[in-house]
């Protein structure tokens, strides 16, 4: 009677509470509980349906539910990333690119005499031997003893070679001895046009120096490409210990090149060009480099308002062995770019007016995460050995030359110098055409990893060009032209120009329309959340604060059950071992466990909440156990229905 | 508990539906109770919602119904394959087998130009002409081959009249005879003024009740095609011609600094274009993988353009036709391709853009062409322009009753020429208008191909060989590749085909509204306006079939009820 007030007190305030999930004394409970009070939709039918296949149904309705919200949602994350392209054509002054132009043959013949007289004797004397060439008809062949006597420096080095195929002998070039070769063959020659007579086929030997048996031969079906290509190691040996102020010399001057120069309908001279020196192609120079600071724009498209220049190609000093094909290479690129001249620069004519017509297109791709680009090559791990901003090509050929200073302790002529580090030639390195020709075998199979390593560039400018050619000077102003043309060049040059030695540049816009196209990304955060809550409310009418609840329910009140549960269990255990037997704190315990809906206080005499109305247990003395009739009155909602309908009193008559 | 429970009564039902369903405003509605003003007010609340909701479901169904599409662009970097290259001799070889009628053919074309322009016109095709028969004279007589000027001529049809033998057994040439009805005739153009004059010859049909000129402005070029195209389709389908080779065209083939292999290219004969050379025309071999770009990297030819003129009336063009394009695709040298000069060093650098076409519901294309209805001719993957052709040759059979010679025949027809049917000519230049003009359905039978690859070339071309260098590379080809010529013509080219840049601009098409995201807009009217999920629906479906069970259980019972003690049973 003592505790009655306290116990009444507590009980009413069990009542008037509404149950909390903690507050559950089962997991089922705890379910129970959540499912008729939670707002997603499905979960409460899973309880108030009746019969067990409804139920069912609604479980597996429910739960698909649930599944098609997670594949909808993780669909929409993983198109998160996409990105939309927009195009924007834009008719302004554009900038104009720069302009770089060289002569093919890089160096004045005449003036490199002193350097190669050497090797041009040993190819004329390898020409002659092979094809039976002898140029100028006065000449008389050379026998094969005198050949021995100059003691070639050149064959010794890099002995060419007649093979007879498959048999895999050769015949050495110098002694006419024949040799067996050893190691391995590189067929530079294709069988397709191997005209069948096997004794042609040239080719030379390139030996590991420190190991001899380590040979490599290359061979080429045409003897063009094998002779050029033999020359032209030479020639980098060579021309690897010249200094740099001596080649230049040795290319051709601004005055050689450019005869007259016009741009945007006005006159320029050498002074807009700017002098570059490319290790294959000898003295460039490039119009509008911007290194002045000023970069140069048309106002105007069309073939007036560019660049046209009148080129200088003295065909007479060509290098014969080096070079097969007369004219001049062209580039246009960005002021911040490097001209890779030899790989991507366009060839053009002599005799001829070309015109080049130019598209300017802009591009920006999205770095990370939208795609693999990199914006300004700082996170490349490669050194950027040219001084002018990133691009692919430059990563490359900075990537090769890298792995060529590594692997065979020399640079290869072709491309700038890293710090430290000197140009290949054979007086220092003897082994370097081997260990090059082994390396560049790797990086064009990509062995390398330097494909790997280099990345794109995220922005890029792109001018797409178009040629056409046309005969130029034509015949009847060849004459008036030529003369001007003779006069224009300077006294020194007394003779007429010739028409076979001049080519005509054109470089303009076509239209002053610049291209812009740019990646933009698709989805923002707003977007994808928006679309998120229109798939949790499509399929179960849920939103944040129902993932909250469901965290809450399913993590937090289930864990603290199962923990009480333990604890409980524990606290028995404990008591029961301690007391042995001793009943008094028994109760107590089924008291907690009886706590909640289990309470049978909760549920009369009050007004009951909506779940407690809910789940009470049916009246045992219901008269129709089949269809047992909820508590409406909880409800009140009888004064809808206050007359019985016709049908359930039908039922009841039934 | 039951499997499933009904309720006692509508009542109950609607009483259970409307205190747990869950969507909004309708359990206001139903409870709400006898309070006839908000009744009316929350379903004119609901009705107004769910029309709002409607009204947008359908805006948003009708879009994406509508299948609209963004074009997006992208660019790619990966490594790629080099792409097939075609390159021609643009020589076409003079058949054994016609090659009397061929002469004849000659013979006609003389006399017409020299009707036509005067007997200076002919003085040229007669020379070569007697140049012709006179080696072969000689050939015959002495047997003996001059093999330092004309070796692969001259071996060429040796090899010919070897098997000619065995050709001729299958071959009739009395069966075809040049038909003299087909005559050049100059009309003077009164529009264009008096010096203007316009060549043509008259197309009859069988009956000869229509006719009509097939005019050109100069020369008789179309005449002559139209004769060399009835002579050739006397050979039929893959004539027998000797083998050609390879080294006759490419003295040295290069790609990636590494030489081509033979298996690298595959041979046909073109009929105007001459002897054709496809290089990776598969495209499966990683030879050819495109790693980086530039010049070194590219594929680089040595090229015979010599001037042979086996049929000087059909190849005026002197140098090579080259031809870039996608694996396994059929080229039509006859539509694409440029020609590389002789003496000179073309460099081409070429790009890559690739197009993608969604297709399915969102446009008309297709990927592989199995679903197109016209029968493809060719044996390679689907391209718009070899439908065409099929689709055109189809047309012609089925009109002309003979297939067009410079596409492939399908089984069991013949190919036209005028001994057989006199006036395919009339047929099929009436055809071709038509479907020139649109009014032949073939552009509506073939769609598209949903990826294609498209290769932007430009050129740049210098001499070669250059004047310095010339004679040692001349006398180097002269030793080793056979190449024939003494004098120092332009009869040599050089090609380099190189990739300016490995990023492709891919162009694709992008559904603007997935499923996706339309469900997601769905779901967000749903939730604005109506607060209801899919879930909801299901409730409410559940109502009805409960609604429709309990209606057929009471019907069933009244009708047992009022049955059985009332009216006796038939029984």
């Amino acid at each position: 009677a003592a505790t009655a007030p306290g116990k009444k007190i507590t009980a009413r305030l069990k009542r008037t509470l509404p149950v909390r999930g903690p507050q559950a004394p089962t997991l089922s409970e705890l379910m129970r509980w959540y499912c008729l009070n939670t707002n997603t939709h499905g979960c409460r039918r899973i309880v108030v349906s009746r019969g067990r296949l409804r139920r069912l149904l609604w479980i597996v309705l429910t739960l698909s539910a649930v599944g098609l919200i997670l594949w909808q949602c993780a669909e929409l994350l993983m198109n998160y990333y996409s990105a939309s392209v927009s195009v924007t054509v834009q008719f302004q002054k554009l900038p104009f690119p720069a302009v770089t132009i060289c002569n093919i043959n890089p160096y004045k013949y005449s003036a490199m005499k002193e350097y190669l007289s050497e090797l041009d004797k040993e190819t004329k004397k390898a020409l002659e031997t092979f094809y039976g060439f002898s140029e100028g008809k006065s000449k008389v062949r050379r026998s094969v003893d005198d050949w021995n006597s100059t003691g070639s420096d050149f064959f010794q080095q890099i002995p060419l070679l007649k093979v007879e195929d498959f048999s895999r002998t050769a015949t050495d070039l110098r002694s006419g001895q024949k040799r067996k070769i050893e190691g391995s063959v590189f067929h530079k020659d294709s069988s397709i046009v191997n005209s069948g007579d096997s004794n042609d086929i040239v080719g030379f030997q390139l030996c590991d120096a420190n190991n001899s048996s380590e040979c490599a031969l290359y061979t080429f079906s045409s003897g063009v490409n094998a002779i050029q290509e033999w020359y032209r190691l030479h020639y980098m040996n060579i021309m690897a210990q010249i200094p740099l102020e001596t080649k230049e010399k040795l290319s051709y001057s601004a005055e050689d090149l450019l005869l007259t120069c016009f741009f945007d309908g006005l006159s320029c001279d050498k002074r807009h060009f700017t002098r570059f020196h490319h290790p294959l192609h000898g003295n460039c120079y490039t119009f509008n480099s911007g290194e002045n600071g000023t970069i140069l724009s048309t106002s105007t498209g069309g073939s007036e308002y560019g660049l046209q220049v009148v080129l200088y190609i003295d065909e007479a000093d060509y290098n014969p062995f080096l070079v097969t094909s007369t004219g001049a290479k062209i580039m246009v690129h960005d002021q911040n770019e490097y001209p890779f001249i030899e790989d991507i620069g366009t060839e053009i004519e002599t005799a001829a007016v070309t015109s080049i017509g130019m598209h300017f297109t802009q591009s920006r791709k999205l770095s990370k995460p939208y795609s693999d680009c990199t914006e300004t090559g700082a996170d490349i791990p490669v050194e950027n050995l040219y001084n002018k901003s990133y691009s692919l090509q430059i990563c490359l050929h900075s990537c090769f030359q890298k792995a060529m200073v590594d692997s065979c302790g020399c640079a290869q002529y072709a491309q700038p110098l890293p710090a430290g580090a000197e140009y290949c030639n054979y007086k220092k390195n003897p082994n370097w055409m081997y260990c090059y020709y082994r390396l560049h075998e790797k990086f064009v199979k990509e062995q390398l990893g330097c494909q790997q390593i280099c990345k794109d560039a995220c922005s890029f400018k792109e001018w797409a060009l178009t040629t056409s050619i046309a005969q130029w000077p034509s015949i009847v102003s060849e004459d008036w032209m030529l003369r001007v043309l003779s006069w224009d060049k300077g006294q020194k040059l007394n003779k007429k120009l010739n028409k076979t030695d001049l080519a005509n540049l054109m470089v303009f816009y076509k239209d002053l329309n610049e291209r812009f196209i740019s990646e933009n990304p698709t989805n923002t955060l707003v977007i994808l959340l928006s679309n998120f809550g229109g798939q949790l409310g499509l399929w179960m009418s849920c939103s944040v604060v129902c993932v909250i609840e469901i965290v809450e329910v399913f993590f937090i009140d289930s864990l603290s059950i199962v923990m009480r549960r333990q604890w409980q269990r524990a606290k028995k255990w404990w008591n029961g071992r301690r007391a042995r037997g001793g009943s008094g704190k028994a109760p107590q315990a089924g008291d907690v466990e009886r706590q909640g809906h289990d309470n049978p206080v909760c549920i009369d005499e009050d007004l009951p909440t909506f779940t407690t109305a809910l789940r009470l247990p049916l009246p045992q003395d219901s008269p129709l156990p089949r269809t047992p009739p909820p508590n409406y009155s909880t409800l009140r909602l009888e004064t809808a229905f206050t007359e019985q309908l016709p049908d359930t009193l039908e039922l009841d008559r039934h | 508990e039951g499997l499933i429970e009904f309720y006692g009564s509508f009542r109950e039902m609607f009483e259970f539906f409307c205190k747990h369903t869950t969507i909004h405003g309708t359990i206001r509605l139903v409870c709400s109770g006898s309070n006839r003003l908000k009744t009316a007010f929350w379903t004119l609340l609901l009705l107004a919602s769910l029309a709002m909701l409607y009204w947008q479901f359908a805006l948003m169904l009708s879009q994406f119904w509508a299948y609209p599409v963004v074009l997006t662009m992208s660019m790619h970097s990966e490594p790629k394959m080099f792409p097939a290259v075609t390159i021609c001799n643009l020589d076409p070889y003079r058949f054994e087998l016609v090659s009397e009628q061929l002469e004849q053919l000659e013979r006609m074309a003389e006399e017409s130009l020299t009707f036509l322009y005067g007997p200076k016109a002919s003085a040229r095709l007669f020379h070569l002409r007697d140049k012709d028969t006179a080696r072969d004279r000689d050939m015959d007589t002495a047997g003996d081959m001059d093999k330092d000027t004309n070796m692969d001529t001259d071996t060429d049809r040796a090899r010919t009249r070897a098997s000619r033998g065995q050709g001729q057994a299958n071959f009739s040439s009395a069966a075809f005879r040049l038909s003299q009805n087909f005559s050049l005739v100059r009309m003077w153009d009164p529009r264009a003024g008096k010096n203007q004059s316009r060549v043509g010859f008259r197309l009859c049909n069988s009956t000869g009740g229509s006719c009509f000129y097939s005019w050109h402005s100069s020369g008789l070029g179309a005449w002559f095609r139209f004769h060399y195209t009835n002579l050739m389709a006397q050979l039929g389908p893959g004539p027998a011609r000797p083998p050609q080779h390879i080294q006759d065209l490419v003295y040295s083939c290069q790609y990636h600094g590494q030489p081509c292999r033979p298996s690298d290219y595959v041979h046909f004969h073109h009929p105007v274009f001459g002897s054709c050379y496809t290089f990776n025309s598969k495209g499966t071999d990683p030879f050819w993988t495109a790693t980086k770009p530039g010049i070194p990297y590219g594929l680089s030819l040595i090229l015979r353009a010599e001037q042979r003129e086996h049929i000087p009336l059909l190849a005026t063009v002197a140098g090579v036709k080259v031809m870039i394009h996608s694996h396994n695709q059929t080229p039509f040298l006859e539509h694409e391709g440029f020609h590389i000069r002789p003496g000179i060093a073309t460099t081409i650098a070429i790009r890559q853009d690739q197009v993608n076409r969604l297709g399915g519901n969102y446009g008309k294309c297709t990927t592989d062409g199995a679903d197109v209805a016209v029968e493809l001719l060719y044996n390679n993957s689907y391209t718009l322009q070899a439908c065409l052709h099929s689709c055109f040759q189809h047309a012609m059979l089925r009109r002309c009753g003979c297939g067009y010679f410079y596409y492939p025949l399908p089984a069991g027809a013949r190919y036209c020429d005028y001994s057989r049917q006199p006036a395919w000519g009339h047929c099929f230049y009436q055809l071709y208008s038509q479907l020139r003009n649109h009014r032949l359905d073939c552009f509506q039978h073939c769609p598209k191909p949903c990826r294609e690859s498209l290769y932007k070339v430009s050129a740049g071309t210098a001499k070669w060989p250059s004047a310095k260098s010339q004679d040692w590379v001349r006398q180097a080809l002269r030793h080793q590749n056979g190449y024939s010529s003494s004098s120092s013509r332009r009869d040599i080219a050089k090609v380099t085909i190189f990739y300016r840049q490995l990023n492709s601009q891919a162009v694709h098409e992008a559904p603007l509204l997935s499923e996706n995201l339309l469900l997601s807009g769905m779901g967000s009217q749903w939730s604005l306006w109506f607060g209801s999920s899919v879930l909801s629906v299901v409730e409410m479906l559940e109502l009805l079939l409960d609604a429709l069970v309990l209606a057929l259980l009471f019907c069933f019972q009244r009708l047992r009820a009022g049955s059985g003690p009332g009216t006796p049973p038939s029984a």
